[in-house]
């Protein structure tokens, strides 16, 4: 029996009606039509499905839809603010973090949680709060060091 | 290295942007109105018999669109080189766990599910056989294609061998070159081992993903995660006697590839649905657990080598027995079978070299490409023995390997000429970095380290194709069309970079169309590390075609015959100094001056081919075989556990000859990953198999590298050391696979060195140094 939801996604605010067995990241990609949070593994090993909900990495594909209401929930098309991006965003683009792309929503929103908790993180903290990312391509190098670039780039306040 | 303006840059990825906004678009993202979901309904047995299919129930379900058994398909026995499989058994026969038996199509993804439960199959299981050493046997318990003599060679680039006596081997490849038994006599010092690898699973992290429909006018379209478009678009109309007008195959970017993608995944079981269900949108995406089972695996190699050497370090005689675990269909495994061999071809002098490459079919699940096509599980074995020979005769591996190494115009024992080899230099500077002659430093207690190093390649081969298009813009904006796949390796932005040096513009100018057979022209595939060699040349015809339609429009124009014009920047000039010039815009009218004067359209078309030669089947040898070799080498520290058995790489460095690098960047990249890859199948990766079943189908027992597994950025290093080819476009040759080929033997070195133990069947898992560590007490 489908149900309504409502879900406040990017600070937008949306109502759909969904099967309650349906997971958040089968909402946000097939409902909402946000397709940058990815499917991968559907059993919360691979990150690919992470979004924050309240400022916390939250894998998407382990949580019903309607465990999400009447939270904030922030994936990977609400990061850049008009127009600009964020500076992990930006700094992804700088260090060559990126190849296929698959893991990068993913990655990126965790890299975010991980900042927005402890804005200024040694390397090896930063490795141990991407350990729920898996990227096949990159063997994580220049992710961490994008994100411990974005670490220190003042010029944009964190949001 | 030769200096260019954009060529050879590290230019940020042209892919970049929409990657990090999540506006990148891949086939798992795409659905259509109506669209219907297909799912599988696979085989419980590694063989049996199918004596009846009901799907009556399955039917009745409601939501149920379409249900497809092998009563409903062609019988046209496909492959993508050895015709041994049709898309659903044809012949009554399943061969692995998991193959596919029938399918469904749905309205949701639940329904489709309950359906596949629903559809009643009755079998007759039948005996088989999973051991390697015991289906290649001349009295094997099962002999799993009978028919074996009957089955076609689909792609002309291959010699095909049986061999009497062996029933479950539909393919031998053999090298003969010199003298062993003479060269054995004349060496020093004889060293006999067997290695083997285990299968392993590609992770990438999109799944198989197909979405296929008819359109109106009867196309039957399919959108893919692939490497080859063409490839595929060319296998639907074999297997559905369609013309290849009404086949269209479209692949935006992919989320990873490494080979499993390399042929059919989910592609014809979409078109199959599609057609049952009167061309409503179907899609079928597998489940992570079916890429654990239903995805192709790494081949397992089993190598027996035999090698020969002298005092001074001179190699004199090499033999090899290689088993390729084929599974139960040869598929791409057919071509390992001879290609995985070249991985014992490229690098080094050997003056008397015997081999013989077997496949093998098992009743296991299927084993095809994997980024190395073999030659990371040949050089797994033959990196490990070339260090034990050195110990055996005293001397260093490193000062060994470079004494062996080939040199540039020297043949090899397939008879190929050497070119462009940077085998030595990578070997080098990874020594060097490691700081080689330096002992690590000693850690207290439990932990020992250890260095060691490899040497590696990988060919791409001879044989394959690439067209690309340009078409000239008004004031310095070009669009290229190329038919390869992006699928992270850059090649869009490669492509950009090459085109933006032959018209003298920045990347900024360049749009990029790919993935669309319906726009794009014919490409072999991202496969074989080609396509930065191939694309890339064809792309420089192409740019050449189109400069010299525009100079033989601008000759009139500035009063100079066309050869002697140039282009940069959106104008065309004299060539020289201070001539006339004009703006590109110039020669073309029309709304938003879109239409060229006279001519309609600057189009150029380009293409690129290496012919392969096919081998002389008494030798194996032949002129042209491969394209060219990529080279490299790894350096890595280690520091083993020994309480535990556990192995972590504390320190890794790569250095590889892949010719000009187009973009150093992502050159580096590729390295990167590779390391990563490397790590993985050295230490943890494993697919475990139990009487055909995989054990452990998932991330929580199949363990890949995260990034708390991998070394520091302070220990960690890609470096570059090209060797540009006479060949390449601006002498680039390729990278993608060879970056994993040397790591695992460089592992297994390293441990070695630290506590005097050498696991020689992949993984180096704890159990195995734990046990290795107590038997050596």
């Amino acid at each position: 029996m489908k149900q309504l939801l409502k879900l406040k996604v990017n600070g937008d605010d949306h109502e759909v009606y969904v099967d309650p067995r349906r997971s958040l990241a089968e909402v946000l990609r097939n409902d909402l039509g946000l397709t940058g949070t990815k499917e991968s593994c559907l059993s919360g090993y691979c990150g690919a499905c992470t979004v924050l909900i309240d400022g916390k990495a939250v894998k998407s594909c382990l949580i019903f839809a309607c465990q999400a209401q009447g939270k904030d929930i922030l994936t990977i098309e609400g990061l850049a603010k008009d127009g600009q991006l964020h500076p992990l965003q930006q700094a992804f683009i700088d260090h060559f973090a990126i190849q296929c792309g698959f893991c990068t929503s993913g990655m990126i929103l965790s890299a975010k949680a991980l900042l927005d908790e402890n804005p200024d993180p040694s390397e090896e903290e930063v490795r141990n709060g991407l350990i729920g990312n898996i990227c096949r391509c990159t063997g994580y190098r220049k992710i961490v060091e994008a994100v411990l670039a974005a670490a220190t780039d003042k010029t944009q306040a964190y949001h | 290295m030769a200096e260019y303006s954009v060529v050879g840059k590290s230019i940020p990825r042209i892919d970049a942007l929409e990657k990090v906004t999540g506006k990148a678009q891949y086939a798992s993202d795409f659905t259509l109105p109506g669209m219907l979901y297909g799912k599988v309904v696979r085989s419980p047995y590694a063989h049996a018999r199918i004596l009846n299919i009901d799907t009556s129930k399955a039917e009745k379900l409601p939501g149920v669109k379409a249900v497809v058994t092998n009563k409903d398909i062609p019988p046209i026995r496909t492959g993508m080189y050895l015709g041994d499989m049709y898309a659903l058994p044809v012949d009554d026969v399943v061969r692995y766990m998991g193959e596919a038996v029938a399918l469904v199509a749905a309205d949701t993804p639940d329904i489709a599910e309950e359906a596949v439960d629903l559809v009643e199959v009755d079998y007759e299981e039948l005996p088989a056989v999973y051991d390697v050493e015991e289906a290649f046997s001349t009295n094997p318990p099962v002999i799993i294609h009978p028919n074996l003599a009957e089955y076609e060679v689909i792609a002309p680039i291959i010699v095909r061998r049986l061999v009497p006596g062996r029933p479950n081997v539909p393919q031998h490849f053999l090298i003969r070159h010199g003298d062993v038994e003479k060269g054995f006599k004349e060496a020093d010092v004889i060293v006999e081992n067997r290695y083997s690898t285990t299968p392993i699973s590609h992770c990438t992290p999109e799944t198989h993903v197909s979405v296929a429909w008819i359109e109106g006018d009867g196309t039957l379209v399919v959108r893919t995660a692939t490497q080859g478009i063409h490839m595929i678009k060319g296998a639907l109309c074999d297997v559905f006697q369609l013309p290849p007008t009404k086949v269209e195959v479209q692949s935006p970017y992919t989320g990873c590839g490494f080979g499993s993608r390399t042929w059919f995944t989910t592609e014809p079981l979409a078109a199959i649905l599609t057609m049952k269900a009167g061309g409503r949108p179907v899609q079928v995406k597998f489940t992570r657990e079916e890429m654990f089972i239903a995805g192709v695996h790494r081949t397992p190699v089993t190598t027996y080598v035999k090698d020969g050497v002298k005092r001074d370090g001179t190699i004199v005689a090499r033999e090899l027995t290689i088993l390729v675990e084929q599974g139960a269909y040869s598929n791409i495994s057919f071509m390992i079978v001879k290609n995985g061999c070249f991985g014992a071809v490229g690098t080094y002098r050997i003056p008397n070299f015997k081999l013989d490459s077997y496949g093998v079919y098992t009743n296991n699940p299927l084993t095809g490409a994997f980024r190395g096509f073999g030659s990371s599980e040949l050089i797994w074995a033959l990196e490990n023995q070339i260090d034990i020979i050195a110990e055996k005769i005293g001397m260093d591996p490193v000062e060994l390997r470079m004494k062996n190494f080939l040199r540039e115009g020297e043949k090899d024992v397939c008879g190929q000429t050497t070119h462009s080899i940077g085998a030595e230099e990578c070997l080098k500077k990874v020594a060097e970095w490691i700081e080689w002659d330096k002992k690590p430093v000693e850690e207290p207690e439990v932990w020992k380290r250890g260095k060691g190093i490899a040497s590696g390649n990988k060919y791409t081969l001879a044989g394959s194709e690439a067209v690309c298009e340009v078409k000239v813009y008004p004031d310095g904006f070009f669009e290229i069309r190329h038919g390869t796949d992006e699928m992270g390796q850059g090649h869009n932005t490669i492509l950009a970079q090459i085109a933006a040096e032959e018209f003298g513009v920045s990347v900024e100018h360049i749009k990029v169309v790919q993935g669309d057979t319906s726009v794009c022209p014919y490409d072999w595939g991202s496969l074989s590390s080609r396509s930065c060699f191939h694309a890339g040349n064809a792309l420089i015809n192409a740019c050449k075609d189109a400069k010299r339609q525009m100079f033989e429009l601008a000759s009139a124009r500035l009063g100079r015959p066309a050869d002697q014009l140039e282009t940069t920047d959106g104008k065309i000039r004299i060539k020289g100094v201070g001539g006339k010039e004009m703006p590109i815009s110039e020669l073309f009218s029309g709304w938003g001056k879109l239409y060229a004067s006279l001519k309609g359209e600057i189009i150029g078309i380009g293409t690129h081919h290496t012919p392969i030669i096919l081998e002389d089947p008494e030798t194996g040898k032949s002129d042209r075989m491969v394209t060219y070799y990529i080279q490299g080498a790894y350096a890595v520290e280690v520091a083993v556990n020994v309480e535990t058995g556990e192995v972590k790489v504390i320190k890794s460095g790569a250095c590889f000859d892949m010719g000009q690098p187009i973009n150093p960047k992502l050159c580096e990249q590729q390295m990167d990953g590779g390391a990563a890859m490397g790590i993985g199948s050295s230490l943890c990766e494993e697919i475990v198999l139990d009487k055909g079943r995989v054990v452990n189908p998932s991330f929580a027992d199949y363990k890949i590298p995260t990034a708390a597994e991998m070394p520091t950025n302070e220990n960690f290093t890609s470096m570059i050391a090209g060797v540009p080819h006479s060949e390449g476009p601006y002498g680039a040759k390729g990278l993608g696979e060879a970056v994993v080929t040397p790591y695992a033997p460089a592992v297994s070195n390293a441990v070695y060195n630290a506590v005097g133990v050498r696991i020689k069947d992949l993984p180096i898992s704890r159990e195995k140094v734990l046990k290795a560590l107590k038997e050596k007490k």
